[in-house]
């Protein structure tokens, strides 16, 4: 029997809204730093809607004279304020701080001491700070930072920096102990059209969704905090249309072999 | 005001509305006050909204309710909708779901809902609900509902449809904890896949 609770394979049951009390909070909280776990509840409530569709009934016909005379006297609520977009430097480390980039590449992740790893997390937070607009997603901010620094300092995170086939790098911190990896980029170039970045990890045969990197500010995008990484995955990225694809669509920019 | 351009309605446009009438934008011109686009919303979503309530709550009367809250919800929140998050459906399938939940899934509720149903069968797979409007996604359901083991058609349609809490699935399949969470998630990925959801 596990000691811990298998938070991933509780995608199916939040998405069917059969999780209730400490394990739904619990799950929400973990949702909050779970891309695939998001991704699969994604694809779930659209599986559920057609569950729904199934079952369709006309309502009485009175009902919808009620409604649209309801509507005329209630009050809509306004869109949510757009997140402020991130100041390009805010969670750079200051210069001083910054090795002398010999090789040029300018990751941001040169050294993983626990004293830098603090520091970019504080940074991460105010980054988190700065985005949310309400108390819900400051909270959802800060869950992430924390888990995002949890990798960051963890005794067994490794870094590698790969170059990507159309443009910029990738820095990427993976735990194995956590099980997650930490994707920062730099230079990649902005895609057109809706398209985004996405992340895979691969193993055996299959790609299973790990995320989509975030947009960039000046070029480098905000830490992304991939989790269910297995022994011997390797970590891939595509470009693909927007709200990304459950399979790869188009040959990978950019593979790294996690370390182990 | 933004007017939605009506398309030429004819029997097609019942069961495949055309572009003018995607929910997504109906919901965007709803979320600027539009009430136009609302009563079209209205007509594309009240067949599922209450279909699903009446399925989840089974008495009439509350059913009717929760629709109406739902739907007036939908006018009062198109705003949060997020495109990029899900589709339109999806996002009032949930809402109504919850609703829906809500309304049953309190301590008196659950032992009512046990007293007068003896005990639970869960829907067969050509026990789902027919209306001639959805007789294509019904009959797609079905089949592959129908595909799904028997453990994890039960447990899918117990929390789905009967609005159970997984600990209370587990209890009425006399399964434990852990089997019923995996066989509520690799259900509703067989199902994800069989119907072709993207």
């Amino acid at each position: 029997m596990p000691r811990r609770p298998d938070l991933h394979g509780l995608t199916g049951a939040y998405a069917l809204d059969a999780l209730d009390g400490l394990e739904l909070d619990r799950f929400e909280h973990h949702l909050a730093g779970c891309p695939s776990c998001e991704h699969e509840v994604r694809g779930f409530r659209e599986t559920a809607a057609r569950l729904a569709q199934a079952v369709a009934l006309p309502p009485p016909p009175a009902l919808r004279q009620r409604v649209l005379g309801a509507v005329t006297v209630t009050r809509q609520l306004p869109p949510p304020a757009p997140p402020a977009p991130p100041a390009p430097r805010s969670w750079l480390r200051p210069a001083a701080a910054r090795p002398a980039a010999a090789d040029g590449r300018g990751g941001w992740f040169p050294r993983l001491a626990a004293a830098v790893a603090a520091v970019a997390a504080a940074v991460a937070i105010a980054l988190g700070v700065q985005q949310a607009a309400t108390q819900h997603q400051l909270d959802q901010a800060r869950a992430h930072n924390a888990a995002v620094a949890a990798v960051l300092a963890a005794p067994d995170a490794r870094l590698v920096v790969r170059r990507a086939a159309t443009g910029g790098v990738a820095s990427v911190v993976t735990s194995a102990s956590r099980h997650a990896v930490v994707v920062s980029t730099s230079g990649m170039p902005a895609l057109t059209g809706g398209k985004v970045y996405e992340l895979w990890f691969l193993s055996g045969g299959t790609a299973r969704p790990a995320g989509l990197l975030p947009p960039g500010a000046a070029g480098r995008t905000a830490p992304l905090l991939a989790s269910g990484v297995g022994h011997g995955d390797r970590l891939a990225v595509t470009i693909e249309p927007a709200g990304g694809t459950r399979q790869p669509t188009t040959k990978p920019i950019l593979m790294v072999t996690l370390p182990t | 005001m933004n007017r939605p351009e009506l398309p030429e309605l004819g029997p097609a446009a019942a069961t495949d509305p055309g572009p003018g009438t995607d929910l997504a934008e109906l919901l965007g011109s709803v979320a600027r006050g539009d009430e136009e686009a609302f009563e079209a919303a209205y007509d594309q979503l009240c067949r599922p909204v209450y279909g699903l309530a009446r399925k989840v709550v089974r008495d009439p009367a509350q059913a009717e309710e929760v629709a109406q809250e739902v739907l007036l919800e939908v006018w009062r929140t198109a705003a949060r909708f997020d495109r990029s998050r899900g589709s339109a459906l999806s996002w009032v399938m949930t809402i109504t779901h919850r609703r829906a939940i809500d309304r049953v899934r309190s301590a008196t509720a659950a032992a009512e809902r046990e007293q007068k149903a003896g005990r639970p069968v869960p829907p067969a797979p050509d026990g789902v609900a027919e209306a001639v409007e959805s007789r294509l996604d019904a009959e797609r359901v079905r089949r592959c509902l129908g595909s799904l083991t028997e453990l994890q058609r039960e447990s899918v349609t117990l929390a789905y449809y009967g609005g159970y809490s997984y600990p209370q699935v587990a209890t009425l399949l006399g399964a434990a904890l852990g089997t019923i969470k995996t066989r509520i998630r690799d259900g509703l990925i067989r199902m994800r896949d069989c119907l072709g959801v993207s």
